[in-house]
């Protein structure tokens, strides 16, 4: 009966989960202009029923724009953690089944790659590739596929030994066909939840970077932009200006992170049955 | 974190103060502080090359007294010409020879006197050196005798009264490839200390020729806006300079002094259609159409654009040199929407269904770029969009950085900042650029303006330079105003705000120009403590 109730509460928070992070993209989505349009006979209001996070210096709804941030900041999320985790798929089987020179070379980048601070990395790569939503996303998608292409290798070699893998080999077939059809399908339950785990890191990444200026443009509502905007209005006591965008961030990812830790728990073996 | 730092930055200020007081009695103490002030000014106001001429200082993009040297010549409040060094000084009929007379009882700070020699090697070397500052008119300095030094010119440059105003004048003696970091003039002030990044501290010049310098040690602090605030705030800065977004703020002990400036805000509007040149695009098929930029000078209320982006604090712009001897009324436009939209009416600018006007398949439609790190620059294109959006023309604002923004603007609106104290600013704005059949900045040219400022130039009587200069804004058929080109369009000049301890009081403030630093200390020497 208890086993029944958590696999339930699990596949709730999940739905829950998956419904805040689509109703927020698609609303953002829906009030770009809102989100642009000054008004300076509203600036500076407090939050009130009209503009429930209040109106900024030049009279912009702060609602409308934290909406429309989430929404970016979603985008690019998924975004750049997609091609993020191709990339580690790829460079993960490549590791694990290309032999030992291949290996050798991947680790190394990989290594090398993790060793550079993160923050520098995904400026530097973000500004040369010419900054803005573009920048952006090619930055934070080469930057996040380290430790999950070191997970994808690890269970590749590890599944390289079993079996019925083995006996595959065995049977004759090529080592494409082996790592298409018996070792993928097996990757994918760490896969997917590698993912979606890797959506709150990268919008988080976006944010910070936007923040210190190497990334969207100001002209753009991204949360990044909002909170260092605010910065300057924290000293005259506008409070709402950063505190109601910055809780949105950390509650976006935190429904990123629970669709991820639910989405493990159903599919990963280890728990799916408890 | 930046809070913290200026606060210990502060107390440090404040703890050195007291330690070299520690051994006076209090009476004494309180004395030697009324003849102290300490300013704040933005970070970016601390000479990164030193205090040397040649390399911008007083003579830099943003303009103003060196205090530390003195200069041939000075501006008065009015911005007319005014003796510092120089005695008597003149310029011959075909404009090529300057001849300045100078005073011969000036010394440097370390005893050395100030000879007409140093005048000529501080030039030749400005204009061998000089990245910051044009000197390419400059052909040589020569001292003649110990008192009189003549510029040979290599054309004729009427506002070259403006460029002496600026240059400090440097001790041959005594000047070396260090001489940005231990300064030594023959000015009010000396320098006593500089802690990179932090403060400068100026003492007065015992020597000084002068008039007695009333305030004899001045620090300023370097800082951004939010730690300048801070400062007055704790009491620890007497002038802190601040920004129209904190100007509503009351601080106790505290009054805000309102500075007027010619330090404008305007965008460029390109006069020719759009085309492509050495892969670049130039010009903007709306804007090129004279209807529209006519509509746009008088469809924008400046005064609520003031009250809405500055808080009230600016003065409506109409030109780039608002106030200046060489400003010509015929810039001043009034608001009228129903004038703006006749005129576009006029020129075929219909309605469409969205609301937006049209003329043979052209949307009236632009971009107008801004600085993404100036809140008001965004605050001005935001407002200016609202309002033409009005009118039926769609704006939209973009952020563009300075290495981009250059380009960007010959083709779309640059949200601009100008204003100094030289009506060269005309000259670079408007007249065509060298080896081009445009002005730099925006694609315009126009003959007439050209020659009246080419005139101008070369007229060897600075008041009939003026005069010329006014010509070349607008001679009654053409130039640069509504009536003309409007190739330009001034909004508003941004008051420079300051927070000032009570009982300080501040002399007279020339006008302001562009760049919120130095200007304030113009005149520090006669700034006095009252009861």
């Amino acid at each position: 009966m208890k086993q029944w109730n958590r696999r339930k509460a699990t596949v709730l928070i999940l739905v829950i989960s998956i419904l805040f992070l689509v109703t927020v993209a698609a609303a953002g989505s829906q009030c770009s202009d809102a989100a642009r349009a000054t008004d300076f006979s509203r600036k500076n209001l407090l939050p009130c029923l009209e503009y429930p996070f209040g109106t900024d210096w030049m009279g912009r709804d702060m609602f409308a724009r934290t909406l429309k941030g989430l929404s970016l900041s979603i985008l690019i999320g998924v975004l750049a953690a997609a091609i993020s985790a191709v990339i580690a798929l790829v460079l993960g089987i490549c590791a694990a089944t290309l032999g030992r020179r291949a290996d050798g070379v991947i680790t190394w980048v990989i290594d090398l790659i993790m060793g550079i601070p993160h923050m520098l990395l995904l400026i530097l790569i973000s500004v040369a590739a010419g900054r803005g939503l573009k920048g952006v996303i090619i930055g934070v998608a080469f930057t996040h596929w380290t430790s999950l292409a070191r997970l994808i290798r690890a269970e590749v070699m590890q599944l390289k030994e079993s079996p019925y893998v083995k006996i595959a080999g065995k049977l004759g077939k090529g080592k494409w066909y082996v790592a298409y059809r018996h070792i993928l399908p097996h990757l994918l339950p760490q896969f997917a939840v590698g993912l979606v785990l890797m959506f709150p890191h990268a919008i988080l990444h976006e944010a910070s970077i936007t923040f210190l200026g190497f990334g969207l443009t100001s002209e753009q509502p991204a949360i990044g932009i909002i909170l260092s905007e605010s910065m300057k209005y924290l000293v005259l006591g506008k409070w709402w200006l950063a505190l109601f965008p910055g809780l949105a961030l950390v509650v976006t990812v935190i429904m990123f992170y629970l669709l991820g830790e639910n989405l493990r728990r159903l599919i990963d073996p280890n728990s799916a049955h408890e | 974190m930046k809070r913290k730092f200026a606060a210990i930055v502060c107390a440090a200020a404040v703890l050195c103060g007291s330690i070299s007081g520690v051994s006076a009695k209090a009476s004494e103490q309180d004395a030697a502080q009324k003849s102290e002030v300490v300013v704040t000014m933005t970070a970016a106001s601390e000479p990164a090359s030193g205090f040397d001429p040649a390399y911008g200082w007083g003579a830099g993009e943003h303009v103003h007294e060196p205090l530390i040297q003195s200069t041939l010549l000075v501006t008065n409040p009015d911005l007319t010409i005014g003796m510092d060094l120089a005695t008597e000084y003149s310029v011959s009929e075909d404009g090529l020879t300057w001849t300045v007379k100078i005073r011969d009882d000036v010394k440097f700070t370390d005893g050395e006197p100030l000879t007409a020699s140093d005048v000529a090697f501080t030039y030749n070397n400005c204009k061998e050196n000089s990245s910051v500052n044009d000197f390419t008119m400059l052909e040589s300095a020569e001292a003649v005798d110990d008192t009189t030094v003549v510029f040979h010119m290599t054309r004729p440059f009427s506002p070259w009264p403006y460029t002496m105003a600026i240059t400090g004048i440097v001790p041959e003696h005594a000047y070396d490839e260090n001489y940005g970091m231990n300064p030594i003039g023959s000015g009010r002030y000396m320098l006593a200390q500089w802690d990179q990044g932090q403060q400068i501290i100026l003492e007065a010049n015992p020597d000084y020729y002068g008039e007695e310098v009333k305030m004899k040690k001045v620090t300023v602090l370097f800082m951004d806006e939010e730690a300048s605030l801070a400062a007055a705030m704790s009491g620890d800065a007497d002038v802190s300079y601040t920004a129209s977004t904190f100007a509503d703020m009351t601080l106790e002990g505290y009054s805000l002094l309102v500075a007027e400036s010619v330090d404008n805000r305007g965008i460029n509007l390109p006069t020719i259609p759009e085309e492509e040149r050495d892969g670049l695009v130039i010009g903007n098929d709306v804007l090129s159409d004279i209807a529209v930029r006519r509509a746009i000078n008088i469809g924008i209320d400046r005064e609520k654009m003031i009250e809405n982006v500055l808080g009230g604090y600016g003065t409506p712009a109409y030109s780039v040199c608002d106030q200046m001897p060489w400003y010509n009324e015929a810039s001043e436009v009034s608001y009228d929407p129903e004038a703006a939209k006749a005129l576009l009416d006029e020129a075929g600018w219909k309605t469409g269904d969205d609301g937006i006007r049209e003329k043979d398949g052209v949307r009236a439609a632009f971009t107008i770029l801004y600085h993404p790190s100036d809140s008001v620059r965004q605050a001005l294109a935001e407002d200016m969009a609202n309002q033409l959006g009005q009118l039926g023309i769609e704006v939209t604002t973009e952020a563009a950085g300075w290495d981009v923004a250059y380009d960007k603007a010959q083709s779309q609106p640059l949200m601009w900042g100008w204003g100094a104290h030289s009506p060269m600013e005309l000259y670079n704005i408007y007249h065509t650029a060298p080896e081009s059949d445009l002005a730099e900045y925006s694609p315009y040219a126009n003959e007439t303006v050209d020659q009246y400022m080419d005139e101008a130039l070369s007229t060897s009587d600075l008041e009939q330079s003026y005069e010329l200069w006014q010509k070349a804004q607008f001679d009654g058929e053409t130039g640069v105003t509504q009536d003309g080109d409007c190739s330009w369009i001034w909004l508003c000049n941004v008051s420079h705000l300051y927070f000032v301890k009570d009982g300080l009081q501040v002399a007279e403030q020339k006008i302001h120009p562009h760049g919120h630093g130095w200007s304030i200390v113009n005149n520090v020497d006669q700034w006095e403590w009252t009861e």
